[in-house]
């Protein structure tokens, strides 16, 4: 589905991406680990053209998206959700979510049907749906980011530390709604996390990522047992 | 005596709704694009020539046409402008570079107006004249107009803001651009259109007050500058701020020539500013510090 191939990527002189490839397949859920500042989130970002990429090409469903402005790729049905949720403080938990289908002309009958499900999925925004959203805890703001990019009807869908910052139960809570999201609506999962130990639990692939480039990938039960990997991700 | 308060609080509440309408206009780009509009009073003004230089007194067209014309020549200049400059000016590494980039558009304008229409004063014989008698008052119809029309605006656009598509994607830009452009919002139309509407309010307070004031070069100086005094006064970047912002400063710079001579009536907006800015800088309604 995604293929992202030798792309480099600068903050002015300072190259913050090398050569880094990836890819995510149908159905995947795909891990990026590594520690801060590896380039995971500037990966995310180059990927959905919020930063521009110097070298390399970016390949979504075929079509070649590497110039494509970050309105167009969303459009296309790649989706992220960005690391510290980016929610719309001012505007209720309802108009949110209607945001998040912003790209796509809804009947208020369809827009109805995809709120119940998004409420089927997290009942605690039901409960908060008229509350303005900066007034949300933390995990109910990251419910919110979730739930918003799912309104959009991702063909993938990308998350940025989506555990970051959120109390441990939370973040357990959380990685069952991606997985049902995977199993369920069939949608691929590019999932960045510092918390590796997660990460590689529920993905099937992973890549680890240091100083902007890849240095390790495999199936993510493989590279849990290497001690290369125990000892710098996983805490042993 | 009563009388007299009565009356001087009608005229208030008018030119207070004309602050409020300069405030919105300003808070609009600025929420939008993070730009301090310096040019916005020479928008204003490029409004008033357009139509009482152009469309009255040289085409000679019917009032009705004059300002639909009017107003959408100057929803795309606003819309050019956001395109060429403001974009442009915003996503520049410092905002010293945006703050001289509207003080230098803002001469252009001028100089544009003056190369254009002449430099001598224009006035608009039979636009929004005459008074109208209720009871012991006199109202002026520049006045009424120019409350009805205020009202109506800010309620229309209040109404865009809560249930149209653009309106929202508008108000999602102002609180998080990259969340926007996430959705699926095209950050850069959206704010060519909130700049649009920006300057077809300019327009409108510009037609609002050629019966106050006639039409000359520097005709929206005061305004534009009480206009930002209500934005501060109500809570900057808030647009029901500006608008309570507006109304405090028009009502109370009239009431105050029953003590003071009435030449001095524009300094009492500034004095006020000058006491918010030390005493609550958030205003009225704002809540952050």
């Amino acid at each position: 589905m995604l293929k992202v191939k030798n792309i480099d990527t600068f903050y002015g002189n300072v190259q913050a991406l090398n050569q880094v490839s990836i890819e995510v397949g149908e159905g995947e859920i795909v891990a990026v680990i590594g520690s801060n500042g590896a380039g995971k989130s500037t990966l995310m970002n180059s990927i959905a053209g919020l930063v521009p990429v110097k070298h390399g090409t970016i390949e979504f469903m075929g079509k070649d998206i590497t110039k494509a402005k970050d309105y167009q790729i969303s459009r296309s049905g790649l989706i992220q959700i960005p690391e510290g949720r980016e929610i719309f403080p001012n505007m209720t938990v309802l108009e949110n979510l209607e945001m998040g289908a912003y790209s796509h002309k809804l009947s208020r009958a369809q827009m109805k049907e995809k709120l119940e499900t998004m409420y089927g999925l997290f009942p605690r925004l039901q409960e908060r749906s008229g509350q303005k959203a900066g007034s949300l805890s933390g995990g109910e703001q990251q419910m919110l980011a979730i739930a918003r990019g799912l309104m959009a009807d991702p063909k993938l869908l990308m998350c940025d530390e989506p555990s970051l910052g959120l109390a441990p139960v939370i973040v357990d809570g959380m990685f069952d709604i991606f997985v049902r999201v995977n199993k369920e609506m069939k949608i691929p999962l590019l999932i960045v996390e510092q918390n590796a130990f997660m990460a590689l639990n529920i993905s099937q692939r992973c890549y680890v990522m240091e100083n902007g480039s890849i240095i390790a990938t495999g199936e993510s039960s493989v590279l849990a047992k290497e001690d290369t990997i125990k000892k710098a991700y996983l805490g042993g | 005596m009563t009388t007299m308060v009565i009356q001087l609080l009608i005229t208030g509440i008018a030119y207070g709704l004309i602050y409020s309408l300069v405030g919105i206009e300003y808070t609009l780009v600025w929420n939008s694009s993070g730009l301090l509009n310096f040019s916005h009073d020479r928008l204003i003004t490029l409004g008033a020539y357009i139509f009482g230089g152009s469309m009255i007194l040289s085409l000679n067209l019917n009032y009705p046409v004059a300002i639909i014309v009017t107003l959408a020549i100057m929803g795309c200049v606003g819309a050019l402008l956001a395109m060429g400059v403001f974009n442009r000016l915003r996503s520049m590494r410092s905002n010293i570079f945006a703050i001289i980039g509207t003080v230098v558009l803002s001469k252009i304008i001028a100089e544009f107006i003056r190369l254009f229409w002449g430099s001598g004063n224009m006035r608009v014989p039979g636009w929004l004249s005459g008074t109208v008698r209720i009871g012991n008052f006199a109202i002026t119809v520049a006045n009424i107009v120019i409350t009805v029309v205020a009202i109506v605006l800010v309620i229309v656009l209040q109404l865009f803001f809560k249930f149209t598509k653009s309106g929202k994607a508008i108000r999602c830009v102002q609180q998080n651009k990259k969340a926007s452009a996430l959705m699926g919002i095209n950050v850069n139309r959206s704010i060519c259109i909130t700049t649009g509407i920006s300057t077809i309010i300019c327009a409108v307070v510009g037609l609002l007050v050629i019966p106050l004031v006639n039409i000359s070069a520097t005709m929206a100086i005061t305004i534009g500058l009480k206009g930002f005094c209500a934005g501060v006064i109500g809570g900057f970047g808030y647009i029901p701020g500006a608008i309570v912002g507006g109304i405090f400063i028009g009502i109370i710079e009239n009431l105050a020539t029953l003590v003071i001579p009435a030449v001095y009536k524009d300094a009492v907006s500034f004095i006020f500013l000058i006491v918010f800015l030390v005493v609550k800088p958030t205003g009225f309604l704002g809540k952050r510090a």
